[in-house]
């Protein structure tokens, strides 16, 4: 077991040169990008809202087809990059191996920006397939052989394979038998990945129709975001944040039950997607229960990192990583607990089909999983280019300007989605309910808004730090200040 | 516990394995295994009469839509053909197949869209949806192949479309879709302008004396079904309409003329005929499957 800091730290200093920079950092540039990209969709598609679409009219930008880029290179673009990117930082560092080849690292780099401009162009072209979180096209009509685009599913299945190759070799060839946490997450992240998006992208298009397609597609929603993004995250808050805060984990015990028991429960909750619907009840209540049960092993997790973090809370003051990956977390326990809530019968009867559910997702996309990349790259980066900050108050202005979006959307998508839920229980007019919604809705373009402009400080930052005039940065220092916000 | 081959088997194969046999097996081995799926030939037995409307309202664009569209005989057409007639029985089956493909295009159009990230499909036993929208469907009548992949939808900024097939007319949905708010007013949807085709129409204007009438304006014109590329088409339907006119109707032939107009295109109608179909097929209608 390496979960002391010493000894992370001692692996951290003697296995820098295993990490290939070029590649972190350039998946990290492709994240920031698809980021960027993918909010400004998000705050053009809800002028639609709004009656306020300014493309409205021209097939390839209208609404639904942007509304998949948005939620697609959010996915695929920010969350893979960004995460493939942090991986050839960490998993270096914890296991004393290089991954496979650093050519490899380029070849994936390259391909899967490809895929991403394929999966894009034919979303907007209207070759997307109708599953929800994997949007990206088959490249054959919906459910046929017959070819009718770039086959990017099967692209994105070879991409997978390869980050497999590249991570899984020197997890295999580790100098330590016995795995440190993180690689648990991370190993078995990387697997699920390619189990779940085969599984997601195949049977619902072409074997599984209606009840039975849905519950394989409720599974695949949940198993990307509950067996790759989480495990992702957790894997690499597993790394950094002892690495940071130079303290060893809390608890091997919580770790080992956080692991395991979210392995278990996790995937059981694919249909909780949709519930009171024509699949076996049977089923249903299974995936209720289980959910039930997955906010209990995160509680285990977020205790254990509280309990890392305990006597050294002063960090979430001065170091700006620590913050992002510490709001992260309160930002999970709220989504989980939320869910637990919102799973039951009772719940889905009124909020199922209404923004309440957006509201959660972005909770959880935006404010975990997206924080966490974002807390990484800003300690990563001063790192990866040598160079000392453009602005330190830049980065402010990032965590504050996100934060205060983020909450600002979730409350009102939760509270729109009540009156909405509400409304359509009470037979009220549709029309009447769309005037309703209206004022939530301005509300989120704002928040919207809030949070785009946080990022464009962040790239801002980013880029002048990366451009700049050299101002050696001296991580000594950073240890000094406990990371030196 | 925390080595790698325990990791990726009993977590990374293991548990995943687990959860798709009771979630994604279990399930499709009590419903949908215990028949075949319904093919779209199957699902579009029984033609709606809206698709057939779809003929007389917009032949041009249907004849370039459906091939074989010229055997479809609309009632008009089988008046006075005795009911042995093989024409009627040929007629039958190329309406079955235009349907056929109607639906299949259809579906591919509303999938290319993703109207179903706004409309759901799904009818809930619950808060009062069965008395909004419509019969809440069971496991069998989704085991088709337009439900795959499935179209079930989880949000709903617009109506729900279960059993949408029928509700309203085709002149009501080409106007939805060309603007939704003409029909809806208030409404959030986009426009699907690229859904149709400027052209040339012959256009009847309204006899005056009927005008005065029911108090409309005296230009006020209706369009003769049928939208042309070109003005020279156009005005030669002009010239068979006029020929059609009965003699002693001559100031209704005078009243004809051709002006720019705009309908909607192939994959328009193939949607149009999805939107009428949608809820008028359950597993009730299925030949030789025991119920």
């Amino acid at each position: 077991m390496t979960s002391t800091a010493t000894q992370l730290e001692a692996a951290h200093a003697g296995s820098a040169d295993l990490v290939d920079k070029g590649l972190v950092k350039w998946h990290l540039v492709m994240a920031m990008f698809f980021m960027l990209t993918a909010m400004t969709w998000g705050l053009l598609i809800s002028l639609q809202f709004l009656h306020a679409y300014p493309f409205e009219g021209i097939s390839f930008l209208s609404y639904g087809r942007v509304r998949l880029l948005h939620t697609n290179e959010i996915a695929y673009g920010f969350l893979v990059n960004g995460f493939i990117g942090c991986l050839y930082y960490a998993i270096p560092r914890m296991t004393g191996r290089a991954v496979a080849s650093s050519k490899l690292g380029w070849l994936i780099l390259f391909v899967w920006q490809f895929i991403l401009v394929a999966m894009s162009v034919g979303q907007l072209l209207g070759f997307a397939q109708a599953v929800e979180w994997g949007e990206t096209p088959t490249g054959f009509r919906p459910g046929t052989f017959d070819l009718n685009y770039i086959p990017v599913d099967f692209l994105i299945e070879i991409g997978a394979v390869l980050v497999a190759i590249q991570f899984l070799t020197p997890i295999v060839r580790s100098v330590h038998k016995r795995q440190y946490v993180s690689l648990w997450y991370l190993t078995a992240g990387i697997v699920w990945l390619i189990l779940t998006y085969v599984m997601g992208n195949t049977l619902p298009e072409w074997t599984l129709p209606g009840s039975s397609g849905a519950a394989t597609v409720g599974l695949f929603i949940h198993d990307l975001v509950g067996l790759f993004v989480t495990p992702m995250g957790w894997g690499l808050m597993y790394f950094f944040v002892p690495v940071i805060l130079r303290r060893p984990v809390w608890s091997h015990a919580l770790s080992v039950i956080g692991f395991w028991a979210l392995a278990f429960f996790y995937p059981l909750n694919g249909v909780h997607h949709f519930l009171l619907s024509s699949i076996p009840m049977s089923v249903q209540y299974g995936a209720v229960i289980s959910t039930m049960a997955v906010e209990i092993v995160v509680t285990t997790v977020i205790v254990n990192f509280f309990g890392t973090m305990w006597g050294s809370g002063d960090a979430l003051r001065t170091n700006l990583p620590i913050r992002w990956f510490y709001t992260g977390m309160v930002g999970y326990f709220i989504t989980c607990l939320q869910c637990m809530f919102h799973t039951t019968l009772t719940m889905q009867e009124l909020i199922h089909f209404t923004d309440w559910v957006p509201g959660h997702a972005h909770l959880v996309m935006l404010g975990v999983f997206s924080f966490w990349i974002f807390g990484m790259t800003t300690w990563l980066w001063p790192r990866l280019t040598g160079n000392e900050w453009y602005s330190r108050r830049l980065n402010h202005w990032h965590y504050w300007l996100s934060v205060i979006g983020l909450l600002t959307m979730f409350v009102d998508l939760l509270a729109g989605g009540l009156v909405h839920g509400f409304m359509l229980n009470a037979l009220s007019d549709w029309m009447e309910i769309v005037r309703a919604m209206h004022g939530f809705w301005a509300v989120r373009t704002f928040a919207g808004a809030m949070i785009l402009a946080g990022q464009l400080c962040f790239a801002w930052n980013l880029w002048k730090t990366w451009t700049g005039p050299k101002r050696p940065y001296d991580y000594r220092v950073d240890l000094a200040t406990a990371g030196g916000v | 516990m925390d080595r790698f081959t325990s990791i990726l088997l009993a977590a990374g194969l293991g548990c995943f394995a687990l959860a798709f046999v009771l979630s994604g097996v279990y399930p499709w081995l009590i419903t949908d295994a215990r028949e075949p799926e319904a093919t779209i030939a199957e699902v579009a037995r029984r033609v709606t009469p809206e698709f057939k409307q779809l003929k007389e309202a917009y032949p041009v664009a249907f004849a370039a839509a459906f091939p074989g569209a010229d055997e479809c005989l609309t009632d008009k057409d089988l008046a006075g053909v005795p009911l042995d007639d093989p024409r009627r029985a040929r007629s039958e089956d190329a309406w079955r197949a235009a349907h056929t493909i109607a639906l299949r295009d259809g579906r591919d159009a509303y999938v290319a869209e993703a109207c179903w990230h706004c409309h759901s499909q799904y009818v809930r036993p619950v808060a009062n949806e069965a008395q909004r929208f419509g019969r809440v469907r069971s496991a069998a009548d989704d085991n088709n192949a337009l439900q795959r992949p499935v179209l079930w939808g989880t949000r709903r900024v617009g109506p729900d479309l279960t059993h949408e097939g029928g509700r309203r007319s085709n002149d009501w949905h080409v106007a939805h879709l060309r603007d939704p708010a003409s029909t809806s007013p208030g409404s959030i949807m986009p426009r699907y302008t690229w859904y149709f085709r400027d052209g040339w129409q012959v256009w009847r204007t309204i006899d005056p004396e009927l005008a005065e009438r029911e108090g409309l304006a005296p230009t006020t014109r209706y369009p003769i079904p049928g939208v042309y590329a070109t003005e020279a088409e156009a005005r030669s339907a002009l010239e068979r309409v006029r020929a059609e006119t009965p003699e002693n109707l001559h100031a209704e032939r005078d009243r004809l003329e051709v002006a720019p107009s705009s309908g909607p295109n192939e994959t328009a109608l193939a949607l149009l005929a999805y939107l009428q179909w949608l809820g008028t097929w359950d597993a009730s209608q299925r030949e030789g499957v025991p119920q």
